[in-house]
């Protein structure tokens, strides 16, 4: 999987790239308008972070050229203009999704993993982890190949912590994915542990081992 | 009391003590003038008739001596002093049947070694009827000058006061974040000029400083998004690292939360700068039952995890001619705080009946300050979650549509009351049901 960063800032996309080397992803990065427009006219990538600030240009007009060349690059925008204006404007042009700075990192990941499966055109939009199969068509979970009944909340949990497997995800990322902007209107954490105990328990039911892991303070990790 | 009240009111007491001393002071002014006059002549007649009284004592005809004039009488008396007395005394007049004033001379004098009393006596009817007549004449005169003066400085006040009142009515129009220029009129009063030439450069000052003051607030939103994201994305990295001890994952943990609070409140003072910079003027027909039913279901989790009660009495919904995006912000941080602001076990009942949405809760049991609710950072819980813009932004949606927010404490219940304006209500509510 060949992933393009367009980023100004060089500490973020240091951190992206960090964060999503524990995927099998090729990252390369650029900083400004010109590099970006080299690059994505160069070589085709699964995946664009593209940021609409840049110094040199409008991160837009990258996804443009793209649009005009018929290149089937999926792209996230990351932006610091979160206005519905901007979202409406990135997704009409053909981005794949939008993302407001700031961002958890594992949301991050959670989405490029999300358009990367569905730019996938061989028919694998399914996800195998040992005894866990994922469709993500049809949202179904299979445990040794036995359908698994879950809510709607934590099939996306599940898929949350997956595609951030073995990495920590802070309480507050996953209050967020869960619950989106409303997530600051429960008084506490509570209902985050609420949810993956009944994940875990309905996964373990079914003879499924026990990967989620609690992080003490911090929040979970799915480990595989 | 107003400036033109002011004035006139002086003006108005000054003519009436003027008029109540004037009228008699004049009276008695002119009255002295007649009975001066009256007495002179009396006294003249003396003079004239004593030559003649003189010849008649001469000839012993003194008690022949009639006058055709029924004012004059003349009698030999025993006194020898000599004087004249003037008085005023009442006599009846036969032919009036009523007692008329009369000014009368008694005068004693020594006539060719006789003493004599002459009287003389003449009406001060015609007198008093003239100064009366004087006195009203001038009575009417005076009133007439003093209502004309009165109107007449009235309307030249208002004339010259004009410019001023155009310029009070301007300033009250104006409004900072529009900044329409004031385009004050010319005037031909230096005063007025060098006023509106001081307003014209204070306005366009506080503009400035508001724009500045605008763009700073937006700017330093923007700008701390980026660093934002880079320590929160460099806090999830170190997150990942090996080994961590439970004190490190317990700091991290604090430090993520933090840092989740700072991007909450960026993100609303972006959208709140957003608001102010009237970012939202698109408007179109919104359903403000759709709104709150979409929060409902959306924070349905949020509901059940507080167990609360959602009272939803929709009797009549409204279609309101505003900007979707901004009604969406006032009935997501209304519903929000109602939950937010909740105890377990609580209650929320929502009544939108005509040109009124109510909003109540249960919550805290005592009432909160209605002064400063809704000020940013008037932060009422100690609930990190909550960053005390919610209500500063409702306020400001309402401001800008022109509706009217109200707090009150009623029966335990925070109860907040939108009064949307009734001119841009359509009653269209049977298109959307």
């Amino acid at each position: 999987m060949k992933l393009l960063i367009i980023e100004d800032e060089k500490e973020l996309s240091k951190s992206i790239v960090a964060y999503l080397k524990q995927e099998s992803y090729l990252c390369e990065t650029s900083a400004d308008f010109v590099t970006a427009m080299n690059k994505t006219e160069s070589f085709d990538y699964d995946c664009i972070l593209l940021d609409i600030s840049l110094p040199d240009g409008n991160g837009l007009n990258v996804l443009k050229e793209l649009k005009a060349n018929n290149k089937t690059d999926g792209v996230i925008i990351i932006s610091a203009k979160n206005s519905i204006d901007d979202r409406i404007a990135g997704l009409n042009l053909g981005a794949d999704d939008y993302l407001a700075k700031p961002f958890h990192l594992s949301e991050l990941s959670a989405r490029i993993a999300a358009v990367i499966r569905r730019r996938r055109f061989d028919g694998n939009k399914i996800i195998v982890l040992n005894e866990i199969t994922i469709d993500t068509v049809a949202k179904m979970v299979a445990i040794h190949h036995a359908e698994l009944d879950l809510t709607c909340k934590e099939y996306d949990l599940l898929l949350y912590l997956v595609s951030n497997k073995n990495r920590v995800i802070s309480k507050n990322a996953i209050a967020e994915s869960i619950s989106g902007e409303g997530a600051d209107l429960y008084d506490n954490f509570d209902f985050i542990y609420a949810h993956i105990k009944n994940l875990k328990k309905k996964l373990t039911a079914a003879g499924c081992e026990d990967y989620i892991k609690s992080i003490y303070g911090m929040g979970y990790k799915f480990t595989i | 009391m107003k400036l033109l009240q002011k004035t006139i009111r002086s003006y108005f007491i000054y003519s009436v003590i003027i008029l109540l001393i004037a009228v008699p002071v004049f009276y008695y002014v002119i009255q002295g003038i007649v009975r001066e006059d009256i007495d002179e002549d009396l006294l003249n007649t003396k003079e004239l008739l004593k030559p003649k009284i003189s010849d008649a004592l001469r000839n012993n005809s003194i008690d022949q001596l009639k006058f055709l004039d029924h004012d004059i009488t003349v009698s030999v008396t025993s006194a020898s002093k000599e004087f004249d007395t003037l008085t005023t005394v009442e006599i009846f007049d036969t032919i009036a049947k009523e007692l008329v004033p009369h000014r009368l001379l008694t005068s004693y004098f020594t006539v060719n070694g006789k003493p004599c009393m002459l009287q003389v006596k003449t009406s001060l009817v015609d007198n008093d009827d003239l100064i009366a007549s004087i006195v009203k004449v001038q009575v009417i005169l005076l009133i007439l000058l003093m209502t004309g003066l009165f109107i007449i400085n009235r309307n030249l006040s208002k004339k010259i006061w004009m410019p001023f009142y155009i310029t009070l009515q301007k300033l009250q129009n104006y409004k900072v974040e529009k900044h329409a220029p004031l385009s004050l009129p010319k005037s031909s009063i230096t005063e007025f000029n060098d006023l509106n030439t001081s307003l014209q450069e204070l306005t366009d000052r506080t503009h400035q400083s508001f724009v500045s003051q605008k763009e700073f607030s937006e700017n330093a939103s923007h700008e701390m998004q980026t660093p934002l994201a880079v320590f929160q994305s460099k806090l999830e990295l170190l997150m990942q690292t090996t080994p961590l001890t439970e004190e490190q994952a317990l700091l991290m943990g604090d430090m993520a939360d933090v840092a989740q609070r700072m991007a909450r409140l960026n993100k609303s003072l972006v959208l709140l700068t957003k608001i102010e910079n009237s970012q939202f003027a698109d408007k179109e027909n919104v359903s403000i039952k759709v709104y709150i039913e979409k929060f409902i279901l959306l924070y349905q989790p949020q509901i059940n995890e507080k167990q609360i009660t959602v009272d939803n009495k929709i009797v009549e919904n409204e279609i309101l001619h505003a900007n979707a995006a901004l009604i969406e912000i006032l009935i997501n941080n209304l519903i929000g705080n109602a939950i937010r602001h909740n105890i377990v076990g609580g209650s929320i009942g929502i009544k939108l009946h005509r040109d009124r949405l109510i909003i109540e809760n249960t919550g805290k049991a005592y009432p909160l300050d209605k002064e400063k609710i809704f000020q940013r950072f008037q932060k009422e819980s100690t609930d990190n979650n909550s960053i005390g813009l919610g209500l500063e932004m409702v306020k400001k949606v309402c401001n800008i549509n022109n509706y009217i927010i109200t707090y009150d404490f009623v029966n335990k219940q925070h109860c907040f009351t939108i009064v949307f304006n009734n001119s841009t209500i359509e009653m269209q509510s049977s298109l959307v049901n």
